[in-house]
């Protein structure tokens, strides 16, 4: 390395930001920009945003862990005592986590904390769909996985048009609805998580809302596997989800048991 | 029909989901909670060792370094102070963390290199079921990956999917360690736009 190169760095440490952020500096550096981060809080909030920016990169790698892997980290926490909340050392965590310090006892007067970056909904709405996708997986026949992966292939379709855009909405109980939808194509992909199915042989029905006409049914949802849409009108409003008997109603029967606004996702002209 | 409920946004604002459900979960696992720890394994074993693999390549290592990761969110889930960040993003953070470590120790050995010579030849492992089951989610980062320009893409994911330091990155890519600095940034914020389309 040139002096030249590391007079550069040592001037601007700001700039090893998004590569800290990306886990790609080398130790030493890393812990040179960890001791700059304690000092800068315009850093520490900039290195927070990147490394949530970052995580998301991760969703899209995520696979179902092996079923041994389970039972072999359950048992080695049945073995494991946890560590203190307070015990003050070194945090083995990334620093950028937490910030470049471990949390502040709580008795201690609070420190001024550096900008918090809200944790974003995209992330949640992947984990939605991530989730949705691996309770579909387990115990296919190869046609199922083939059929699997058309409907797949037909979801990229929707992820794939330019005015893609996703949405997801949890209601009281933490159950939630997540869409990504089209308003160009009319098209849309919802999950439902935490719902599971109802009892007495009944289903989940989606619903499409729109301003002076009937809801339109979307389909039945089979468990949390997600449901494709086509048709969506651009007057559209919100999704609703109805139980009903098994086979579906042509109008819904009861009260929404959940419902997600389309207007952010580009709908509801 | 009108349906009672159903002015406005509803009963569902857009919220955080699984974010919230992790959060609250790692609360009750810093208490000791067994249960809620199943359920928290639950949510996030399945990104924590997809990402590992996908970074270190290999899925017997790739085991180890998830069950070290998911292990330590217990141990450390006191220490947890949902202020701070979220648990996804911590427990992600971890992972990626140790990943990288392993795979780079793994590729200043040459290990890593004689592996990939070993299984040149054969068949992907997992292919198909893995194609199936993140596909949805990964097409989405794809698309929007693809709206970064090549060198923004190739510096983000070659540190962060192939664990290279940006210095490695900037030799591999040909490029002044400040250009692949700023890529690396700018890369990550227009994912954040494209994504932030759902926030």
């Amino acid at each position: 390395m040139s002096l030249l190169d590391r007079l550069l760095r040592r001037e601007d440490p700001h700039s090893l930001a998004a590569p800290y952020a990306l886990d790609a500096l080398e130790p030493a550096e890393r812990v040179r920009f960890e001791r700059h981060l304690a000092r800068c809080e315009r850093c520490a909030a900039e290195v927070r945003a990147l490394a949530e920016d970052a995580v998301r990169l991760a969703w899209s790698a995520a696979a179902p862990a092996p079923p041994a892997l389970r039972e072999r980290v359950l048992a080695a926490v049945r073995a494991t005592p946890q560590e203190a909340a307070r015990e003050q050392h070194t945090p083995q965590l990334p620093p950028h986590v937490w910030g470049t310090q471990p949390p502040p006892r709580r008795t201690r007067a609070p420190r001024p904390r550096p900008l918090m970056v809200p944790f974003a909904t995209a992330t949640a709405a992947a984990a939605l769909v991530v989730a949705a996708l691996f309770a579909v997986q387990a115990g296919r026949t190869q046609d199922q996985l083939n059929a699997e992966r058309d409907r797949s292939r037909e979801i990229a379709h929707v992820l794939a048009a330019p005015d893609a855009r996703a949405a997801t909405g949890t209601d009281a109980e933490g159950h939630s609805i997540g869409v990504i939808a089209s308003a160009s194509s009319g098209r849309a992909v919802v999950t439902l998580r935490g719902y599971g199915t109802p009892p007495g042989g009944r289903v989940h029905q989606l619903w499409l809302m729109r301003p002076g006409a009937q809801p339109r049914s979307l389909g039945l949802f089979s468990g949390d596997t997600p449901l494709l849409a086509d048709g969506l009108e651009k007057s559209a409003t919100s999704l609703a989800v109805t139980v009903e008997p098994d086979g579906g109603s042509p109008r819904p029967t009861g009260q929404p048991i959940v419902q997600l606004a389309l207007e952010s996702v580009g709908f509801g002209e | 029909m009108r349906m009672p409920g159903v002015a406005g946004r509803g009963r569902c604002g857009r919220r955080k989901g699984d974010g919230v459900e992790a959060d609250e979960l790692l609360l009750l696992v810093a208490g000791g909670d067994h249960n809620a720890f199943e359920q928290l394994y639950g949510l996030v074993s399945g990104p924590v060792f997809g990402l590992v693999r996908r970074v270190v390549r290999d899925a017997a290592q790739a085991e180890e370094v998830a069950q070290e990761v998911l292990l330590e969110l217990w141990r450390s889930a006191p220490r947890f102070d949902p202020g701070r960040g979220s648990a996804l993003s911590w427990v992600l953070t971890l992972a990626h963390r140790r990943a990288v470590d392993r795979v780079r120790s793994a590729r200043a050995a040459g290990e890593r290199e004689q592996r990939e010579a070993l299984r040149a030849g054969a068949t992907p492992f997992d292919q198909v079921s893995e194609e199936v089951e993140a596909g949805l989610e990964r097409e989405w980062v794809r698309r929007c990956l693809d709206r970064l320009t090549a060198l923004q893409r190739q510096s983000v994911t070659l540190a962060y999917y192939d664990g290279y330091t940006y210095r490695e990155v900037a030799e591999r890519l040909r490029l002044p360690l400040g250009t692949v600095k700023t890529r690396m940034r700018d890369g990550l914020t227009r994912l954040r736009e494209c994504l932030g389309g759902a926030a």
